[in-house]
């Protein structure tokens, strides 16, 4: 990831417009890409410097490269890149050592005389000679743990130009979202995928339902509510690759510029940013397709809507696989659980406890039931697929049971 | 259900939250939000302390900063009805105090700091032993505490002080480390990243050089913590964007304020500033000259169609353009050749002769000069990434008188204990006026009647001459004598 030193961003009327380099508008960069990747390769051995050094003259002629571009071109590249850090500390040892040594003839003078008669090079000679080596030996060893001194060891073989260009856009727009404050989105699939990793970059949200699939997700933090802050900017930007891996949405983060003016930021899934993380999508959802082309739209009275609402009661939510709506008006949500352990359903209870004035329904595999558990009420059994019949008997009586108060 | 009923105070994320004292109306996000639906009372909106409606988790908000004042009103509305879920801060009976007596002034600031009710500011020079009054606080009040420093080794300090002051060994959060303690010391980046978790647990918090508090992020530290005791520490409250004036917010006021003049002479040694011009050697004037003649040509050629053309139009251009990022990579090339110009190590050699057998401080421009004066000199290093292990050797090592000069980058600037240098070499940095008195606290502390000598090594006929005189008028400089060499 980069640092808010490495954003490039311009706010022009109210709109944040974050650099991005393309193929249509920075096409020649897939060069400069290949030219840099090719410096860290063939620089095994080479001191962070040095690379950087190379890397920035790669541009010298380049009419159009903010200085911060190279920078945040070197961060990425670093990032992908092993340096001998000197972690053992063995620079720190040598140093204290050899100018405990030193100290005894301080101070080396270039023209020594009567009162000072050490001169820089005898007294590095002396010192060389106590450790057996070299001076330039030492010299070398010295500072060898400071950043811009550190040797590269390794470089990822697997980074091609368009890759790299293709990580540096989102890591500013990451950098960009430094200064977010809130971030609101408008979704139409990959819902739960949206609120699962919001949730684990620690932020809250808030739902709100557009129209039949369709959601705008808030999301911030908790001091939110109490005053505008930048302190959530680091949980949405680590938010964010979750996001580009998703479909169907469209994001807006208001952030706060230097000049303590607030600015826009809109990205969709149709930018063309691409996220290094994998699918997210679960492996199971070949069952609910199953399931669903089976059961058809109708069947026996009952509607079939696929993902039709999402159940939130505050941070709590719930987004069923289907939703079943008998003509009497009965509702009954069905979620198909992948994995069941003691602990995953003792979760899963309390959340369904939290949403009691609902009906919902678990389908849940033979295979993930541990010997001897018991399956409560309203849980499904299935084998290797999810069929119609113990479905519907469960649908019936859920809507044959006891009345549960509206919500 | 008698839960819901239940009015309950608890700490989340650095804020409060309060349920069972009824529901806010929603509002549309960007509108007034929370106010009250009149129908239900009391309302928290009306008992101040910037409550708001979060409709998020149906409950009300307010910032954990005001939990003192919330809690007595609370109290006073709802009784003993009231559950107080916010953690109480732990006691601590301190193992072993080993505190000095306080001097006249000290006792001064410490009582007025418990008259205010145990908050607000003390203002006092460096050296005049300000860490000795919070370290006092600490043993008085005997509550758990989180210390709050600018940098790693300052912090690394607070924890010596802690344990051999209070015989405490407190916990650290920062440097890589999340130990928390009942007493904790830790930075303010540190502070500002975990304060919403740790926000909770202390009932003091004392923030050293609190003039880094204000700045737009960092202030959450303050702002984020139910503590009621506050403390900040400082010689020079001032900030140039004048957000210092928050500080009265954020921990209370100025309760004791010493001015300098007064602790010159009594509690700090005289000092004379001796300013030493170098010029460049040829190799280095000739560079020099041919960066001014680029960056001239540049800005002349951009004048005749631009004609009030600045540097900031230069640099808002040099993403555009490479002559642009030609001159200004031709300034940056000066500075450098300023800041490690080659004369200065000589005149440097010619310090460490006069001053033979005193501890002396050099302090640097840049990691990189700093490097250059250790490599030449084969003498001792401070800088931003020295971890912790060398730190204390070297410090130890110069206090001890076993090593002669320790050689610093801008980390010493503040407050570092560095025991009893007597002179000290400014070979390049800035010319801001707090960074000018904290290297004077420096050279200032008391030890002997030995006259302490500030030298200030400049380059000649550039940039640096005007930054040395800027310095120079901090009132830091005021009644000492300047010589030149």
């Amino acid at each position: 990831m980069l640092t808010s030193e490495h954003a490039i961003v311009e706010f022009r009327a109210g709109r944040a417009v974050v650099d991005c380099l393309t193929r249509k508008t920075h096409g020649h960069y897939t060069g400069y890409a290949e030219r840099m990747l090719a410096v860290y390769r063939q620089g095994i051995g080479r001191e962070r410097r040095w690379l950087h050094q190379r890397v920035e003259e790669v541009f010298t002629d380049e009419p159009d490269c903010p200085a911060r571009r190279v920078q945040a071109f070197c961060k990425l590249l670093d990032d992908a890149a092993v340096f001998a850090a000197d972690a053992g500390g063995e620079a720190a040892r040598l140093r204290v050592n050899v100018f405990s040594r030193a100290a005894a003839m301080h101070p080396l003078v270039e023209q020594p005389d009567r009162l000072f008669e050490n001169d820089p090079a005898r007294v590095k000679a002396l010192i060389a000679a106590e450790y057996g080596v070299d001076w330039n030996d030492i010299d070398r060893r010295l500072y060898a743990d400071v950043m811009s001194f550190q040797p590269l060891e390794a470089f990822a073989d697997d980074l091609d130009a368009g890759a790299f260009l293709s990580h540096y856009n989102v890591a500013q727009l990451q950098a960009c979202l430094y200064r977010a404050q809130s971030m609101s989105i408008t979704a139409t699939g990959d819902l739960k995928t949206i609120l699962r990793y919001a949730k684990l970059a620690r932020l809250m949200h808030e739902i709100v339902r557009l129209g039949p699939s369709r959601y705008r997700i808030e999301l911030s933090g908790p001091a939110s509510v109490l005053r505008e802050t930048r302190r959530y900017g680091v949980n949405l930007a680590r938010f964010l690759p979750a996001l580009l891996a998703c479909k169907g949405w469209r994001m807006t983060a208001v952030l706060r510029t230097p000049w303590d003016a607030t600015a826009v930021l809109t990205v969709s899934d149709t930018d063309g940013y691409s996220s290094h993380l994998a699918d997210p999508r679960p492996f199971d959802s070949s069952l609910e397709e199953a399931f669903a082309e089976k059961f058809g739209a109708m069947r026996e009275g009952w509607r079939m809507i696929r993902e039709g609402d999402i159940l939130h009661e505050h941070q709590t939510t719930f987004v069923p696989d289907f939703t079943f709506r008998h003509e009497d008006g009965t509702e009954v949500f069905l979620e198909i659980v992948g994995f069941w352990t003691p602990e995953y359903l003792a979760k899963r209870r309390e959340i369904l406890g939290r949403f009691r004035r609902r009906r919902i329904l678990l389908a849940v595999p033979q295979r993930s039931l541990r010997e001897g558990v018991v399956p409560g009420e309203n849980v499904v059994v299935f084998k290797t697929s999810l069929t119609i019949k113990p479905v519907l008997a469960a649908l019936e009586a859920v809507r044959l049971g006891p009345r549960v108060p509206e919500p | 259900m008698t839960e819901q009923n239940a009015v309950s105070l608890s700490f989340d994320g650095g804020t409060l939250v309060l349920r069972g004292a009824g529901a806010g109306r929603r509002e549309p996000r960007g509108e007034e939000r929370g106010t009250t639906d009149a129908s239900v009372v009391p309302h928290p909106s009306s008992i101040g302390a910037g409550w708001q409606w979060d409709d998020r988790i149906g409950a009300w908000r307010c910032e954990a900063m005001a939990y003192g004042r919330v809690v007595e009103v609370l109290r006073g509305r709802f009784g003993a009805a009231m559950r107080d879920e916010v953690p109480t801060p732990q006691r601590v009976a301190w193992p072993s105090v080993n505190l000095p007596a306080l001097r006249a002034e000290q006792v001064a600031a410490l009582d007025a700091w418990e008259q205010a009710g145990r908050r607000g500011q003390v203002i006092m020079p460096t050296g005049t032993g300000k860490t000795e009054v919070a370290l006092a606080a600490m043993q008085r009040t005997g509550v758990a505490t989180l210390v709050v420093a600018p940098v790693r080794d300052l912090m690394y300090q607070w924890h010596r002080r802690i344990l051999r002051s209070l015989g405490c060994d407190a916990g650290i959060v920062g440097d890589n480390l999340f130990d928390i303690k009942a007493v904790t010391v830790t930075t303010y980046d540190s502070a500002y990243i975990h304060m919403g978790r740790m926000g909770a647990g202390f009932g003091l918090l004392i923030f050293d050089e609190e003039h880094h508090l204000p700045s737009r992020c960092r202030r959450e530290a303050a702002i984020l913590s139910t503590a009621t005791m506050r403390l900040g520490l400082t010689a020079t409250p001032e900030r140039a964007d004048g957000l210092h004036k928050d500080l009265d917010y954020l921990l209370g006021p100025v309760v004791y304020r010493m001015p300098f003049k007064q602790a010159r002479g009594s509690t700090l040694a005289d000092f004379e500033v001796v300013r030493i011009p170098v010029a460049l050697n040829d190799p280095e004037q000739a560079t020099y000259d041919q960066c001014s003649r680029v960056i001239r040509h540049f800005i002349a050629q951009r004048r005749k169609d631009q004609p009030g053309y600045t540097w900031q139009d230069l640099c808002a251009e040099s993403g555009r353009d490479p002559q642009a990022r030609h001159a200004q990579k031709a300034y940056y090339l000066k500075r450098s050749i300023e800041d490690r110009a080659a004369e200065k190590l000589r005149v440097l050699e010619d310090i460490f002769r006069l001053h033979y057998g005193q501890p002396t401080l050099v302090f640097a421009g840049s990691n990189a000069m700093a490097i250059d004066v250790s490599r030449r000199f084969l003498l001792p290093t401070i800088l931003s990434h020295t971890r912790k292990r060398e730190r204390l050797a070297v410090l130890e090592g110069f206090a001890e008188g076993r090593l002669p000069v320790l050689v610093a980058n801008r980390v010493l600037d503040e407050g570092v204990d560095v025991p009893e240098a007597k002179v000290a070499v400014v070979i390049g940095g800035l010319g801001s006026t707090r960074q000018a008195k904290q290297r004077l606290g420096r050279v200032l502390r008391k030890s002997g009647n030995v006259r302490a000598v500030l030298y200030e090594v400049v380059c000649e006929d550039t940039k640096e001459v005007h930054r040395s005189r800027k310095r120079r008028r901090s009132d830091a400089y005021e009644r000492t004598r300047h010589r030149r060499v």
